[in-house]
């Protein structure tokens, strides 16, 4: 046999990553809860790049600097947090966290809620922006509705802070980029093509509906109550310490004890509260609550 | 005669399934020797003596997931750049890939060595994370575990094609269906093999328990380890091939209630963000594997 020829991984001509690199994906992942994998490094090195650019920071060092000692950190902190998570809102976006839902966390919450007299499933998409995921939950609940949920109604209150984003969502026309993931099925099913590009049915946004709310506004969210499910995607990140904890209290008190809460892809809970319990489910985790007396959310002084 | 009682029987004449190549024995003896004691070059020759073994490490050295950057394309430069203990774990894992029968069965090899080398670098991983006191056994651990599916496929190749496909059409634990219709599962099996085999006790207590932690009667936080490891694979998509639907709380199995005594640590591990660092082994797994593959 001849001697084998020298193999390469695209890694290894790469070289290893970056150490000021690796504190900045450790940094966001402290500060803001979201991780970047060993193999999306190169992605947030780009990432880093645009706001370099930006700044016109020229190393990685350097701008490392800028996210923990210099003025701007804070502001610039938000500015890469939305580089990172730029271009994730589209139909269908994370299909391993909707298959788990539909799979094994929506029978659950079935089991659970046919102990109630009322046989109505009430989700809530905090943070939901333009409006492409609490339509596509909408979307999954109404092919359920002759099989899991048969007999079953179902509500999905979507809120976002952003009135603009509100606006695009109530109006529920998409361009080529946000429904990219859409089979024909769902495009011909669910959808009217507009000139703009393709609208949301009235069927499916009868189950939908959208209000302009702050997460922090106590006295607004207190009023969410009785909910099986919370998606809260690519939101909290943007929030201190405090804020995150108010909020996840909110979403504590507002859902029912068999509830869920699904974060954004590689997002986390980890050190902010222990309100929730982490859960695997197949390629995807989700939160439910701890058993713990219900509190007030602590107001911020 | 029962099925349990059928399969142990011919479990007796294991002898057609192939053991491990002649030449890591005598490589792990010499590598169990003091330090100071070792020669690259000793090293160097022990696997140049199988040709194929010697490629598949090649390959398997170059890869950022045992720590090089820099390709390497020659032995001797692989053991002095990753180190002797490194290339141990190397040489064992592409030793166990040639463990398979070459008749087509459901189980594909492929799906089945990314599974047992994802676990085994799981395993070390976590290990490291924990300050578990033995990250190397613990991938050797992790990468044997399910040898007993290697020997149901060689003794009861049908019967046990059946169990995965149920398994995999219910979507549920391989080693529940095989309890339900093989009357036992390939922890007992790997015991046996890893008895025949005359591994350690530490390694035969892992390839018989690590789906039943409590029964194991010696190192239980290995064998809680490996289990621990395993389930986080096989949630993570690195399992038999298909979706176990189901809902794990790592804090609630009784292989973490086990581990925790050892290990303090892990009373406040972040299962989230080891999670999240699994999306970067599988990618890697699944190129080396399939390198590996390609290079037989």
């Amino acid at each position: 046999m001849s001697s084998p020829a020298p193999f390469r991984t695209s890694d290894a001509t790469a070289g290893p990553p970056n150490p000021h690199l690796v504190q900045i994906r450790d940094l966001v992942y402290r500060v803001a809860g979201i991780f970047q994998p060993d193999n999306k490094l190169r992605l947030l090195e780009d990432r880093c790049g645009r706001r370099m650019q930006a700044l016109a920071v020229t190393s990685l060092r350097e701008y490392y600097e800028c996210l923990t000692i210099k003025p701007i950190r804070q502001a610039e902190m938000v500015a890469l947090l939305n580089e990172i998570t730029i271009g994730e809102t589209c139909f269908f976006r994370n299909q391993p966290q909707l298959d788990a839902l539909r799979n094994i966390v929506l029978p659950r919450i079935i089991e659970a809620r046919a102990k109630l007299p009322l046989r109505h499933l009430r989700v809530w998409s905090a943070g939901c922006s333009t409006g492409e995921e609490p339509y596509t939950l909408s979307m999954m609940f109404l092919e359920e509705t002759a099989a899991k949920l048969k007999g079953w109604t179902f509500e999905v209150m979507a809120t976002d802070l952003n009135e603009r984003s509100v606006a695009h969502a109530k109006h529920g026309i998409y361009g080529d980029y946000s429904t990219r993931n859409l089979t024909p099925y769902y495009r011909q099913k669910y959808f009217i093509a507009r000139a703009e590009g393709l609208q949301v049915n009235a069927e499916v946004k009868a189950h939908v509906n959208f209000n302009r709310v702050n997460l922090l506004d106590d006295a607004r969210v207190a009023f969410m109550k009785g909910v099986d499910l919370v998606l809260c995607c690519n939101v909290l990140i943007y929030f201190d310490v405090m804020s995150k904890r108010r909020v996840i209290q909110h979403f504590y008190n507002n859902l029912l004890a068999h509830g869920y809460l699904f974060l954004g892809h590689s997002e986390s809970l980890y050190g902010v509260s222990e309100d929730f319990r982490l859960v695997h489910l197949p390629s995807a985790t989700a939160y439910v609550k701890a058993e713990k007396r219900q509190v007030a959310p602590q107001v911020k002084t | 005669m029962s099925t349990q009682t059928a399969l142990i029987k011919r479990l007796e004449g294991l002898d057609q399934m192939p053991t491990i190549p002649v030449v890591l024995g005598p490589l792990l003896r010499y590598l169990e020797q003091p330090l100071e004691h070792l020669e690259v070059q000793q090293v160097v020759d022990l696997i140049s003596q199988d040709k194929s073994l010697a490629a598949q490490c090649l390959h398997m050295a170059n890869s950022p997931l045992f720590g090089r950057w820099q390709a390497v394309d020659n032995l001797r430069s692989a053991v002095v750049a990753l180190g002797l203990q490194r290339m141990r774990d190397i040489a064992i894992s592409c030793s166990v890939l040639t463990l398979l029968p070459k008749e087509k069965t459901n189980v594909d090899p492929v799906v089945f060595w990314e599974h047992s080398l994802g676990c085994a670098l799981v395993c070390r991983q976590f290990a490291r994370k924990i300050n578990f006191p033995n990250p190397g056994k613990a991938y050797l651990a992790g990468l044997l575990h399910d040898i007993g599916i290697v020997a149901h496929l060689w003794i009861v190749p049908t019967e046990f094609a059946a169990a995965l496909e149920m398994a995999r059409s219910r979507h549920v634990p391989l080693h529940e269906v095989e309890a339900e219709h093989l009357g036992l599962t390939h922890c007992e099996t790997g015991k046996i093999v890893g008895e025949r085999w005359h591994l350690t006790p530490d390694l035969v207590a892992v390839l018989g328990c690590h789906h039943y932690v409590d029964r194991a009667a010696n190192d239980r936080d290995l064998v809680a380890l490996v289990s621990l490891s395993d389930l986080l694979c096989r949630m993570s998509g690195l399992g038999y091939g298909y979706i176990e639907e189901r809902q794990v709380n790592f804090t609630e199995e009784p292989g973490f209630t086990l581990l925790v005594q050892e290990c303090p640590s892990l009373q406040t591990f972040d299962w989230a963000r080891f999670t999240f660092e699994l999306e970067a082994y599988m990618e890697e797994v699944h190129r080396m594997v399939s390198l590996l593959y390609r290079s037989e």
